[in-house]
């Protein structure tokens, strides 16, 4: 089945937005843990409010993942409004990615902006 | 009033009513369904369950309510995103900006699955037909066709049963029909189960004890797993039984049918009846009324098939009213005054059967005597109908019955003479008799021609309980005989020398000699073989005969004899 190439396009840019989105979102919630511990809820909130994701859905995956990779450590906290929670820290190994993520997103917001910025004059 | 459903989230247990349950348990094993497989799956899962817990426990004290509904399932669906948002992949993440942006026109692949919602035996053909997109009518008679014409489609679909997975969850379902797995669609799909839920409610009732029992008890949901299974074979079995049945009863109940429209048809003299053939016999129709009577019987009978009619007619009715895709409203009212009068036809129908059955208890016979003149004899039949049918015929006053057997036997008399043997039978021995006397059956002598009626008739109130005639024509030693071509239907095994057959005796002329009939002008027939030997085995057989025959001529003699003193003691 062939798409047509307009839709085939557009499909690529909402896969390349999705996949930017993405790569930020790991170094967002590594941020986000830097200022203090939370709870997923507290997060996702932050998150939402940024408007980086839509649906909690997409979040609980993300933060199991960094877990197990050891970015991430939790503990259980007692909730008086439903059950237990999870409250995450950052792990060492966590502060040292997040370190690096950011060096790295300084020098890709640069790369960026010396790319893009003579185009837009000339 | 509504009912809740208990559920444990997380170690809290939640109220949620009915359609709210339907909705989540729809939602949760899509979600379930999306992240199984999924690296720390399990985890994820607990997370969603957690927090879903939690969200259900704000919005209830939020609210203050106890009980969790629909509202709050939809709010948790759009708080928590689509299953497919829980997937942590490229590709997820890909499919998923497809879904949001081209959703509707955006056919998924489809996948082979088992239709438990719509399934006669295994769903395995309403699952095809989703596959195909195809009325699954269409599937299930190739699978009838060829279960008719070579018994492969039986096989076919238990293979198929047992390859093909159901579909279980909505998105399995969702899959199975190609729409994709997303959440307006699984919202559309939600609902549709919603609208069926009333129907499905005492199966749903079960489920969720099931569900009660399973948890932590591992005997018991073995035994609820035995159960199962026993049920699903059962059903099988019960639903082959149940076709097999289907097929025969098509076949005898288009007899029984046909026989029922009949005695209906009597009831109002529907024309297009007046014969029914069942193999080479023909009943009258007006038969029916000789057998069963004008009276009290005969209205239960019409009764009986009438109210037995119903139910076949109202399950043709609803059967095809459902090949159409529109079941009907009523149709369990329709089935129960189906059943019941089912039910009370069968039960008039066998009483009157037996009232009929019972008529026909006790045997009599009674014998009249005719000297014949002359030892020329030409036999001829009065025929009524060409064919060599059993048959009877009722005017206003008589009934005709065509079941009549003549034989020719040897006599040591001196003269000719026509035994006639009038059988009846009637509940008791004085109606039985009654009946044997009653019949009418004038055999008439021009000359030396001698006519037989092909049939013989008696009072129509006398009513048909299997009366026969059987006449023997004794003929002396040196007597001669032409058998008509016509009295072919009448004649019936007539001993003679040569072991013919009755159709090839008839055309000729016989005379009684003392070994037995013999052919005046037959050709061809070797009397005689030309061995010795068997000259010889053919004369000592000659001589066993004729003293077989002696044997036979005193014992009908004595027979004739004691009758005829009966019948003087009885005067």
């Amino acid at each position: 089945m062939e798409s047509s190439p307009l839709t085939n396009d557009y499909m690529k840019i909402e896969n390349t937005k999705a996949q930017m989105r993405k790569g930020i979102l790991e170094y967002c919630i590594l941020g986000i843990l830097r200022t203090g511990d939370a709870y997923a809820s507290d997060i996702i909130a932050q998150l939402k409010e940024a408007k980086l994701i839509v649906v909690e859905g997409t979040l609980y995956p993300l933060l199991t993942r960094l877990k197990n990779a050891g970015l991430l450590e939790y503990r259980w906290e007692e909730s008086s409004s439903g059950p237990p929670r999870k409250y995450y820290s950052l792990s060492e190994l966590g502060q040292n990615f997040q370190d690096e993520l950011k060096l790295t997103w300084e020098e890709l917001q640069q790369a960026v902006e010396i790319i893009t910025t003579p185009k837009t004059t000339s | 009033m509504n009912k809740t459903i208990n559920i444990n989230l997380a170690g809290i247990i939640f109220h949620l009513d009915e359609p709210a349950y339907e909705a989540f348990k729809a939602y949760l094993s899509a979600v379930k369904n999306a992240l199984e497989g999924q690296e720390g799956g399990t985890e994820v899962i607990a997370d969603i369950e957690a927090r879903i817990a939690e969200i259900f426990s704000l919005r209830i004290a939020e609210y203050k309510r106890e009980v969790v509904s629909a509202n709050d399932v939809e709010f948790v669906i759009s708080t928590l995103g689509r299953p497919e948002d829980f997937q942590d992949d490229d590709d997820a993440t890909f499919s998923q900006q497809q879904h949001k942006h081209n959703g509707s026109s955006q056919k998924t692949k489809k996948r082979l699955y088992r239709n438990p919602d719509e399934r006669f035996i295994g769903g395995v053909a309403s699952g095809i037909a989703a596959y195909f997109g195809t009325d699954t009518v269409w599937i299930r008679l190739i699978f009838l066709v060829l279960l008719f014409f070579t018994g492969i489609g039986f096989l076919t679909y238990i293979i198929l049963w047992a390859a093909i997975p159901e579909a279980k969850t909505t998105a399995q379902k969702l899959q199975m029909r190609g729409e994709p797995v997303n959440l307006s669609n699984i919202e559309k799909s939600v609902k549709e189960e919603l609208d069926g839920v009333k129907e499905r409610f005492g199966r749903f009732r079960e489920e969720n004890k099931g569900a009660g029992n399973k948890v932590g008890d591992g005997i018991q949901s073995f035994f609820a797993f035995i159960l199962m299974l026993l049920e699903t074979i059962f059903t099988f079995i019960f639903k082959f039984i149940g076709i097999i049945l289907v097929i025969a009863g098509i076949i005898f109940g288009s007899f029984l049918l046909l026989g029922m429209l009949g005695v209906v048809a009597t009831t109002w003299n529907i024309g297009g009846f007046e014969y029914m053939h069942f193999d080479g016999a023909v009943l009258g129709l007006n038969g029916l009324e000789a057998i069963i009577g004008s009276g009290l019987t005969l209205n239960l009978m019409r009764a009986g098939a009438l109210l037995t009619l119903l139910l076949p007619l109202f399950g043709l009715v609803s059967l095809i009213a459902r090949a159409f895709g529109k079941p009907l409203a009523n149709g369990r009212i329709l089935n129960i005054a189906g059943g019941a009068s089912f039910f009370v036809g069968l039960v008039l129908l066998i009483y009157s059967g037996f009232k009929v059955g019972e008529s026909f208890k006790v045997s009599a016979t009674e014998m009249t005597t005719t000297t014949l003149s002359g030892h020329q004899f030409d036999l001829r039949a009065d025929l009524i109908e060409e064919n060599d049918a059993f048959l009877f015929e009722v005017d206003d006053e008589h009934l005709r019955i065509e079941n009549v057997h003549l034989n020719i036997k040897k006599t040591f008399d001196s003269t000719a003479t026509l035994v006639l043997k009038h059988r009846a039978r009637g509940k008791n021995n004085s109606a039985a008799r009654l009946r044997a006397q009653n019949f009418n059956y004038p055999v008439n002598q021009t000359g030396t021609v001698l006519t037989f009626n092909e049939y013989f008739s008696v009072p129509k109130d006398a009513l048909f309980r299997a009366q026969e005639l059987s006449g023997t024509l004794y003929l002396p030693v040196g007597a001669e005989v032409f058998l008509d071509p016509s009295v072919e239907n009448v004649i019936y095994d007539i001993d003679n020398y040569h072991n013919m057959l009755d159709r090839n005796m008839i055309g000729h002329t016989w005379r009684m000699e003392r070994k037995g009939l013999v052919c005046v002008d037959c050709q061809d027939i070797e009397y005689y073989s030309n061995d010795d030997l068997n000259e010889i085995d053919e004369a000592i057989e000659e001589v066993n005969d004729g003293l077989e025959d002696l044997e036979d001529g005193i014992s009908e003699e004595i027979e004739r004899l004691e009758l005829e003193l009966k019948r003087l003691k009885n005067k």
